[in-house]
């Protein structure tokens, strides 16, 4: 440890490590200096000047080298003739820092006189009005009157949409480049800059579409004022009508803390809707960044004339209204009788809580579960993954004789399937850490990557055993597929720095494979691990970039991906079937259903498959309830309610209607409207005279499930309640130091322990299990793919991002397309050769992929669960 | 992806060279010449050139666009076949630069920053052209490059301008006259 540097910041004696930032140094002694430019996740730029103090640095005898001394034999402190900058100035010892005198506040206030010459003062009709950097410290430090003369101000575009999600008022912009620095910094997506010089300097977008980035709501974050908006929340509401409800984003695997804004609405009749969504801190997850998928793609969430409102009992063929009693009695009834015969399937979006209480529900009556993905391996992730005292903010460079981390991303497109692991990774890069992309083609990983290696489409797998290979003594017989990759002297090179890293971790995707091939591949990635040694410590381990929000949790709790699932669906007899849609993901699921089998579809919507359903139950959204997701990295976190449920009554009524009776009061005669999904298995174990299934409340179950579930010993909802300091302090009366988002006051979650099964985990003898994939000599071959932008059920109720999301496409090859005379943009017919499934859509093409590959994007109306051939025709 | 690269198929030549005083990992250094050849083939730099631009050094067409907003010598619109940029910094208004140009827009009967009616001549203030010591002084862009004319006088210009102007119609007959032979 370097000595700390012991300087004077508003004559209190303050310890700071050698290289602080007096701004830094000053916010951690409860001083704030003002700033616009500087945020303490970025390097200062000096270009606001507004954070100026008075600097004294102590007098040294140039002939002794000793410091100069008063009379008084207090050192002698010389004060330069101009005032300086805290944001960027480090600390010297013995330095003597005046924030709070005249002259400070002096050369503040003038250069507040100067950036209000430009600004046009429109807080009242503002959206930052109330929550702005450059309002409070006008407030704070500002002149009264201005000396200009006012109608010299600039008056330039109020509205300059950059992009259809920001809107740029370029009148309000004070030049501090927070937004193009964190574009470049943060993001990598150099789509925002700025254009002229001086007085005349804006801020542009070129790109196509505008801002086209994953990442641009968090420049609405940081601005320092009211000029880059979200259209989404744009003359939503003003700051202070606001509410919090602490969240998780419900959207990844990576469980970014979030702050659902709220406020009740005439609209809706007086209840509480969602106005915002927000990045909330968690230094370990998210740190203080949420992509625009979890910023915008929350309204699915929201109530709305879609939403299921009450249980549909099919009668006569038709799906009808009912009540609770007697869509549950007659599902405890159903499901009594089939007993081992009931089948439950349910999707990761799920909270450990309803996981939880469905399993409990399915094992006591001798029934079977399954787990709703596409992507497979994450019983290794419980016994190979994330331990206590894991962060991504570790990782980087190594120590003085330490080697640096190393972090193997395979089979995945980071920035799609997990964006904000990707957006930490990059900056462990730039710390130093060796990032090995190993993919099938090029994605944005590769530019921080020490190492980007290619393994032919279909061989994840077997790319990884070549790397443990390379690193054994005796090599092992490696498939025909991969003998080009095993021969790169890269792949040795990259092989070796992760053996020799300090800390070393995998992330594996599920980019091309589907069930079989992502399971196989996650055995690889756990053989490379424990032949390394880079297991059960923190910051080692394995990581599922999983689909879904608690696919983790999920597994955690004993629930595996279905293999079967068509055979398990159809020789069933009775369906419980929770937050999944396969009808809708693939039609050939339908053969599954009719008959007398007994289906209860539990949902948010008619889906696909509830309308197969006898019984279709109406649930309560992730912002409606209580309840906690486990995160990839294996962080189980706390959401809390953020609105009420839709009520069964309209809001019209005349008659003070029967509000929705609340589950949490346990004796209530009558249920009304949407339920938790842990609370409706509770309530059908009880009529089946089952006990021991919780539904009083989420934290009830929770407890239940810190007594049953091993890994989740000890646990309760207090502990995933608490905080404690994270550094930079952000979210309390200094906006303008870390922008506007939230502090976090309510719980930066717990990370679980390793499962332990017995016998600690071995490398299993997978090389002979890894099959020689090979493309076939003739025909396309389709492989799936993740985008972040899909038109799954759940974010097409996002309608701000449909111009995004686009139409279904497929991306083919350079070759395949010159043959077939299709070109970029243009239509084909794409004949998926084992369903039979035929449809026309746009093509992308990717030059960079090899001939004969087709890529089918997850979730854009097209059935693809494995690589499957394909034929392809042009079309008009 | 552009559909069609219009610097690539007229000047792969030109382009080759530019590149080829650069060294690979710093490519996009070559974004300033690449900027002035797209510039002087049409006076301004399109839209569809600071995509082509972009690709060609793998950089952003915000950061393209960034560039020409930065430097008075780049134009994103047409304006004027030919740019009179006139220098007004400090060391040149000292010795009667400011001046200078009221004066000559007034002769030419235009505000600075305007163009004339014929839409030939546009003249702009501009900072440090580094010739302090010849002020007043101006450059002149047009497709045939960049000129110096330094310790002007209004009547030295207007000359000039006279000149600029003959030599246009002079293009512009020769002009009629080459589609008249291709034509017939």
């Amino acid at each position: 440890m370097t000595k700390p540097v012991t300087l004077t910041i508003n004559g209190i004696q303050v310890e700071a490590p050698p290289g602080t930032l007096i701004v830094d140094a000053a916010k951690k002694v409860g001083f704030d200096i003002p700033v616009f430019c500087y945020h303490p996740k970025m390097e200062p730029v000096g270009m606001c000047r507004e954070c100026l103090v008075e600097i004294g640095r102590p007098v040294i005898d140039r002939a002794t080298g000793e410091a100069v001394l008063e009379e008084d034999g207090s050192p002698k402190i010389q004060f330069g003739s101009k005032l300086e900058l805290a944001c960027a100035t480090p600390v010297s010892p013995g330095m003597v820092v005046l924030g709070k005198s005249d002259n400070a506040k002096a050369g503040r206030d003038d250069i507040l006189e100067f950036l209000l010459t430009s600004h046009p003062l429109d807080c009242p009709i503002c959206d930052k009005g109330g929550e702005c950097p450059l309002q409070d410290l006008t407030m704070a430090w500002g002149p009264g009157v201005s000396r200009f003369l006012y109608e010299e101000k600039q008056h330039l575009a109020k509205r300059y949409p950059l992009g259809e999600l920001i809107m740029l008022d370029r009148e309000r912009c004070i030049q501090c480049g927070r937004c193009v620095r964190f574009q470049d910094i943060f993001a990598d997506d150099r789509v925002i800059g700025f254009s002229q010089r001086g007085r005349s300097l804006e801020i542009v977008s070129y790109s196509e579409p505008g801002f086209d980035s994953y990442w641009s709501g968090n420049t609405t974050d940081i601005c320092p004022v009211g000029a880059l908006t979200t259209m989404d929340f744009r003359f939503g509401a003003r700051p202070w009508e606001l509410r919090l409800a602490a969240s998780i984003c419900s959207q990844c695997a990576v469980g970014c803390n979030l702050a659902l804004n709220v406020r009740r609405e005439v609209v809706t009749g007086g209840d509480w809707v969602v106005k915002r969504v927000m990045p909330r801190q968690n230094e370990e997850v998210n740190e203080i960044w949420i992509c625009d998928k979890g910023r915008f793609g929350h309204h699915y969430a929201e109530q709305g004339p879609k939403r299921l409102e009450q249980p549909l009992v099919r009668k006569n063929g038709e799906l009808q209204p009912a009540s609770w009693d007697e869509a549950l009695d007659l599902i405890a009834e159903r499901f009594g009788s089939a007993g081992a015969g009931l089948f439950t399937l349910a999707g990761s979006r799920l909270a450990n809580e309803d996981l939880f209480n469905l399993d409990q529900l399915t094992r006591r009556l001798g029934g079977k579960t399954g787990l709703y993905t596409h992507m497979g391996g994450g019983k290794l992730t419980t016994q190979v993954g994330l331990t206590p005292g894991s962060n991504f903010k570790d990782l980087g460079g190594g120590g003085e004789n330490e080697p640096p981390d190393a972090v193997l991303v395979v089979g995945c497109d980071l920035e799609e399937e997990a964006p904000v692991w990707w957006l930490l990774l990059r900056q462990a890069a730039k710390r130093g850490a060796a990032v090995i992309a190993l993919n099938p083609r090029a994605t944005k990983l590769d530019r921080d990557a020490r190492f980007s290696l290619r393994y032919p489409f279909g061989s994840a797998a077997a790319a990884v055993l070549a790397m443990t290979s390379s690193l054994s003594q005796k090599p092992h017989d490696l498939p025909e597929s991969i003998q080009d990759l095993s021969r790169n002297p890269d792949l040795k090179a990259a092989a070796k720095a992760f053996a020799e890293a300090r800390n070393a971790l995998v992330i594996f995707g599920s980019e091309g494979m589907g069930l079989a091939e992502s399971a196989a591949l996650a055995q690889a990635c756990a053989n490379l691990l424990l032949t390394t040694g880079h297991t059960g410590k923190p910051n080692n381990g394995l990581l599922g970039a999983w689909p879904r929000a608690n696919e983790q949790g999920a597994w955690e709790l004993g629930w595996e991906a279905d293999a079967n699932l068509l055979e398990h669906l159809s020789q069933a007899e009775a369906l419980y079937i929770v937050a999944a849609d396969p009808v809708n993901d693939d039609a050939a699921f339908q053969s599954a259903f009719g008959s007398d089998k007994f289906v209860v579809v539990q949902d948010l919507y008619l889906s696909q498959t509830a309308r197969l359903a006898d019984v279709v139950l109406p649930v309560q959204s992730w912002i409606e309830r209580e309840g906690s997701y486990t995160s990839g990295g294996r962080r189980v976190q706390r959401f809390y309610p953020a609105i009420q449920s839709t009520t069964a009554m309209p809001p019209k009524t005349e008659a003070p209607g029967v509000r929705r009776a609340s589950v949490l009061t346990g004796s209530v005669p009558e249920l009304q409207g949407p339920q938790a999904d842990f609370a409706i298995p509770s309530l059908i174990a009880e009529r089946l005279q089952m006990d021991g299934l919780n539904h009083s409340s989420a934290a009830a179950v929770f407890a239940q499930i810190g007594e049953t579930v091993p890994v989740f010993a000890g646990l309760t909802y207090q502990k995933l309640a608490e905080v404690h300091e994270q550094w930079p302090i952000v979210g309390r009366a200094d906006m303008y130091y870390g922008g506007t988002l939230y502090e976090n006051t309510q719980g930066l979650g717990v990370q679980l322990e390793l499962a332990r099964t017995g016998a600690p985990a071995q490398p299993q003898p997978a090389w002979s299990q890894v099959e020689d994939f090979r493309l076939p000599k003739l025909g396309l071959m389709a492989f799936p793919v993740t985008r972040l932008y899909d038109q799954g059920s759940t974010l097409m109720h996002t309608e701000l991002l449909h111009q995004r999301i686009g139409e279904s496409f497929v991306v083919l090859n350079g070759f395949d397309a010159a043959r077939l005379k299709i070109s970029h943009g243009g239509k084909a017919r794409i004949t998926f050769n084992t369903s039979a499934q035929s449809v026309i859509v746009q093509v992308r093409l990717d030059a960079a992929l090899p001939e004969r590959v087709v890529l089918v994007p997850r979730s854009f109306g097209l059935s693809i669960d494995a690589p499957t051939p394909v034929e392809v025709r042009p079309a008009g | 992806m552009l559909e069609r690269k219009y610097l690539a198929e007229k000047y792969a030549q030109e382009i080759q060279a530019i590149l080829e005083k650069y060294p690979s990992d710093r490519r996009q250094s070559a974004v300033m010449p690449l900027l002035y050849l797209a510039q002087r083939d049409k006076m301004y730099v399109s839209r569809e050139d600071i995509l082509e631009i972009g690709e060609i050094l793998g950089i952003t067409s915000t950061e393209v666009a960034s560039l020409i907003g930065f430097y008075t010598l780049y134009y994103d619109q047409p304006k004027g076949v030919y740019r009179i940029q006139v220098c007004v910094d400090l060391p040149c208004a000292l010795r009667g630069a400011e001046k200078f140009l009221t004066e000559l827009c007034d002769r030419l009967g235009i505000q600075p920053g305007e163009t004339t009616p014929d839409g030939l001549i546009a003249i702009e203030p501009v900072m440090c052209l580094a010739a302090c010591d010849k002020a007043p002084m101006f450059q002149v862009q047009s497709g045939a490059g960049l000129t110096y004319h330094e310790n002007q006088t209004v009547e030295n210009a207007l000359s000039l301008i006279e000149q600029l102007r003959r030599d246009a119609a002079g293009r512009r007959v020769a002009g009629h006259e080459r589609g008249r032979d291709a034509n017939g």
